[in-house]
Parts: C-alpha cells; sequence; structure tokens
C-alpha cells in the first residue's frame, strides 16, 4: 500500500478519533451552537403562545431515518413544550419510517411516565397524500377512547388547534401544505424539519402558510435556549450536541476544502505552463 | 445520547446491535466495503419487513379482515379492497391486464392528489405571493421583483439547444452563477448538518454504549 493510499484509509479514522475527542473535551463558552439571529426561534415561540389554553394539537410525525438525528433535540423539546403548556398531543404517521421514529418517541415519553390522557397514538394512516385527505375529513376510524379521541374522530384535524409537522420524509410539511391547509383553512401549522428540505420550506413560510418553522440545528438551538419547562425537562434531549466537535469539525471541512482549492490551482497552473525547452527540443 | 434506550436487558441488546451496526457503517469509511455491503442489505431488509408488519398489523388485519369477519355482508367495499390486495400481491402470476388494476389506481390516485394539491397550495398560493400589489412599501417590492428575476434568470440557464442572441447568453450566465451562488449557500448549511448527524453517531458510541462523557 503506497502512503498516499495508506493516508487516504487514515484521515477518516484520524478525523472519526479528532471528533470523539472534541465530543468528550468541555464546552468552550464563546463558542455557540444557537443562532444570533432568533427570528425563527421568537416565531415558534409567539405561535405556540397564541394557541389556547388545554388546545389539542395534531402532530404529524414523519421524519427520515437519516436525518432525524438532526432536529431530534428540537423535536423532543417542541414536544414537551407542547406538554409543558396544557396541549395534548394526537400523533399520526403517514410513512412507515416516521411510524417506527414516532413509536421510539412515544416509547420514550411513556418511560417518562407522560399524562396518558394527553397523549393519542393515530397510528399509522397508509395512502400518501390520500391519507392526508382522509385526515381531514369528519368521522376518523379512532379506536382509542378519551376525550380527544373522541374530538378527532367526530371533526378529524377541523377539531385540532393547530398542527405541527416533523418532517424529513417525502411527505413532510409541504405535503400537509398541499392537501390538509386547502381543506382546513385557517389551522397553524408549526414544522420542524431538516435542512435539507430549506429551499422547499421557506417560500411557505414566506407566505404565511407555515407559521412557524425550524428549519436548521441553529434556529433549533435558539428555540431550546430559550425554553423552560421546569419537571418535564426529562423528556428533553439527554445532551445538546457538541459545541466543540461542530467547531472542530468544520475548522476541518473548510481546511479540506482550501486544500483542494489549492491543489486545483496547482494543476490549472500547471495546464497553463507553455512547453518547455525539452518539448520544444523534442 | 440519543435517549432511546432505557435500561432494561433489551434495551442493553438493542444498544449493542446498534452500536455493531454504526462500527460497520463508519467501517466503511475506512475500506470495510463488505460488512459495508452487508449493513445495507440488512437497513433494506429491515425496512421492507416493518413496513409489511405495519401495513399487516395496522391495516389489513384491524380494518379489512376484522371488519369482514365480523359481519361478512356489511361492508362489500372490503372485499372489493381484498380483491386488490389479491390482485397487487398475485400480480407476477396473474395476466398483466388484471394486474395492472392496483397498480393503476394507486399511481392514478397518486398523481390526482399530488398534483392538485401542488396547485391548490403551492403553485397559485406562491403566484399570489410574487405578484406585485399596490399599496405594498418599497423593500417589499424590490424583493419580490428581485425574487422573480433571480427566478427568470435561473431559468434561462437550463435552456438549452436553443441559439442564444447577445441578451439571451449573459442572463443565461449570469442566472448559471445565481444558481451556484444558493447551491453553493445551501452547501454550508448542508455541511453543518450532516457534521451534527456524525456528531450524534459518535455521541451514541461513547455516551450510549461505552458510558463515557455522558
Amino acid at each position: 500500500m503506497s502512503d498516499r493510499l495508506l493516508a487516504i484509509r487514515l484521515a477518516p479514522l484520524l478525523l472519526l478519533l479528532l471528533l470523539a475527542v472534541a465530543w468528550l473535551a468541555p464546552s468552550v463558552g464563546w463558542l455557540r451552537l444557537a443562532s444570533s439571529n432568533t427570528t425563527e426561534a421568537d416565531r415558534m415561540t409567539q405561535a405556540l403562545d397564541a394557541l389556547p389554553p388545554r388546545s389539542t394539537v395534531v402532530v404529524g410525525f414523519d421524519p427520515d431515518l437519516g436525518t432525524y438525528a438532526e432536529i431530534r433535540p428540537t423535536v423532543r423539546a417542541l414536544l414537551a413544550d407542547l406538554l409543558y403548556r396544557q396541549a395534548s398531543l394526537a400523533i399520526v404517521s403517514v410513512t412507515p419510517e416516521g411510524r417506527a421514529l414516532a413509536l421510539a418517541e412515544l416509547d420514550r415519553l411513556q418511560r417518562g411516565t407522560v399524562n396518558a390522557r394527553r397523549i393519542l397514538d393515530l397510528g399509522f394512516v397508509p395512502g400518501a397524500e390520500a391519507a392526508l385527505v382522509r385526515l381531514t375529513r369528519a368521522g376518523l376510524p379512532i379506536e382509542a377512547d378519551g376525550a380527544l379521541a373522541g374530538v378527532l374522530a367526530t371533526d378529524g384535524l377541523a377539531g385540532a388547534q393547530a398542527i405541527v409537522v416533523v418532517g424529513g420524509n417525502d411527505l413532510g410539511p409541504r405535503a400537509w401544505v398541499e392537501q390538509v391547509l386547502p381543506r382546513v383553512p385557517g389551522l397553524p401549522l408549526l414544522a420542524v424539519a431538516p435542512t435539507i428540505l430549506l429551499p422547499e420550506l421557506r417560500p411557505y413560510l414566506a407566505t404565511g402558510q407555515v407559521d412557524a418553522l425550524l428549519g436548521t440545528p441553529r434556529d433549533g438551538a435558539a428555540y431550546r435556549a430559550t425554553l423552560d419547562v421546569e419537571r418535564l425537562d426529562r423528556f428533553l434531549e439527554p445532551r445538546e450536541p457538541s459545541r466543540t466537535g461542530v467547531a472542530v469539525g468544520l475548522v476541518v471541512a473548510i481546511g479540506v476544502l482550501l486544500a483542494a482549492l489549492v491543489r486545483r490551482g496547482g494543476r490549472s497552473d500547471a495546464a497553463r505552463t507553455p512547453p518547455g525547452p525539452r518539448t520544444e527540443a523534442a | 445520547m440519543t435517549g432511546f434506550f432505557g435500561a432494561t436487558p433489551a434495551d442493553a441488546i438493542a444498544t449493542w446491535v446498534a452500536a455493531a451496526a454504526t462500527l460497520v457503517v463508519l467501517g466503511g469509511l475506512l475500506g470495510e466495503r463488505r460488512l459495508f455491503g452487508w449493513s445495507q442489505h440488512l437497513l433494506a431488509g429491515l425496512a421492507t419487513g416493518f413496513l409489511a408488519l405495519i401495513v399487516i398489523t395496522e391495516l389489513l388485519v384491524p380494518r379489512v379482515v376484522a371488519p369482514l369477519m365480523a359481519d361478512p355482508g356489511g361492508r362489500p367495499e372490503l372485499w372489493l379492497a381484498v380483491a386488490l390486495v389479491g390482485a397487487a400481491t398475485g400480480a407476477p402470476w396473474l395476466p398483466r391486464a388484471v394486474g395492472a388494476v392496483p397498480l393503476s389506481v394507486a399511481i392514478g390516485a397518486l398523481a390526482a392528489f399530488a398534483l392538485g394539491g401542488a396547485v391548490v397550495g403551492t403553485l397559485l398560493p406562491q403566484l399570489a405571493a410574487v405578484s406585485v400589489r399596490g399599496g405594498e412599501d418599497v423593500a417589499t417590492t424590490i424583493a419580490t421583483v428581485a425574487a422573480g428575476v433571480i427566478t427568470v434568470l435561473v431559468l434561462l440557464s437550463f435552456v438549452r439547444g436553443v441559439p442564444r442572441g447577445r441578451l439571451l447568453r449573459p442572463a443565461a450566465s449570469a442566472g448559471r452563477w445565481l444558481l451556484l451562488a444558493g447551491i453553493g449557500g445551501w452547501f454550508g448549511y448542508l455541511l453543518f448538518s450532516r457534521l451534527i448527524l456524525l456528531l450524534d453517531r459518535i455521541g451514541f458510541l461513547l455516551g450510549d454504549w461505552l458510558r463515557i462523557g455522558g
């Protein structure tokens, strides 16, 4: 194995070790994950403040397995915030992946001894876009008992005071905007989504179709920084993402990009250099 | 620390399995391709198995089989559903015309909902939002016009196979640069979010599995 090949093989290992050390290192005080621009976080808080007391919130839970870790702390914070505000949550998934993650989060909430009367598992509704339309209709086939189940079974989504969509899959906030909002106008839609969906979702935020969106890790961190859920902090993420780790990773990434640029510049210079004397002699 | 795992023996086993899978996937970075390939097959198999499981336990049994068993003649539409499921499942062995029926229904319904929703929920509201209206402040009007101009320039950069005149060529070039700038900005966001994902896996290995630094 040549030295270059060995270096290429070892570079990812070194990066992982470096990030592991950074993850273990204590956080540096002046590093902040939260965005200094708190517009999106404030918008989310204002949307939550505008909800009536003891409101019913339908949570469309369809994140993607690959990107869920990016939004997981924010999703848990938002669920804890809603529970703290005495909201009742009806959790529904229209994708199998979302259902798997919803089950994991429901299990976690139960381990944290959540008030079972304030959580309703609507399960998996098959049919993709048709499933979302079905949710807007009255007479939902809800097998559970209780006031929350009764309201939604009778009125469908019109019985709720807000929708929170946890996105990531194809059937994320965009699908809810397109299929649900035209059928249940006036219902506030709040969303948490991974960065990859940002270009798709920003226009809905600008038009007001989405009332609040936490679409980047920094916006999510800014929202979490303002949160105080007192005893419900057991539902929050046990540990915030490592700020030192992110900083070290970014420095490495920028270094790699610069090295690639320098190398490319060197190659371009070599290509522009006129043929040397040896070529002329030949 | 993901917070997914409790303190039961089953949770401990799940943590070890998840840690092994994480190490196998990270091993792909170091050149261990065979195990990495197997992990991809495992993921595809588990996803298919889970889909089948929830379709059976949350759809077919409670919403089709159980009502039919309780009252076979009371819900005739469910027999149609059974026929469609049967046709979809047996499509490889049935005549093409029969096997195509459930697929056609699924694709047709999906296209109708998606197209209708895209027009009513996205296209019309977005067009209305970028239309310049009277009574808006100057900044909003400038932003609206800029959004329209950038959209047109970027769309022009995609024009291929058409002779470009003196006006169209610089416009398409500007559109291409605007597109690259947009992708560059997005790449910065993505780099940041991917780092968070990688750190989450490292945190899982160190915190949840090895119980270091929790």
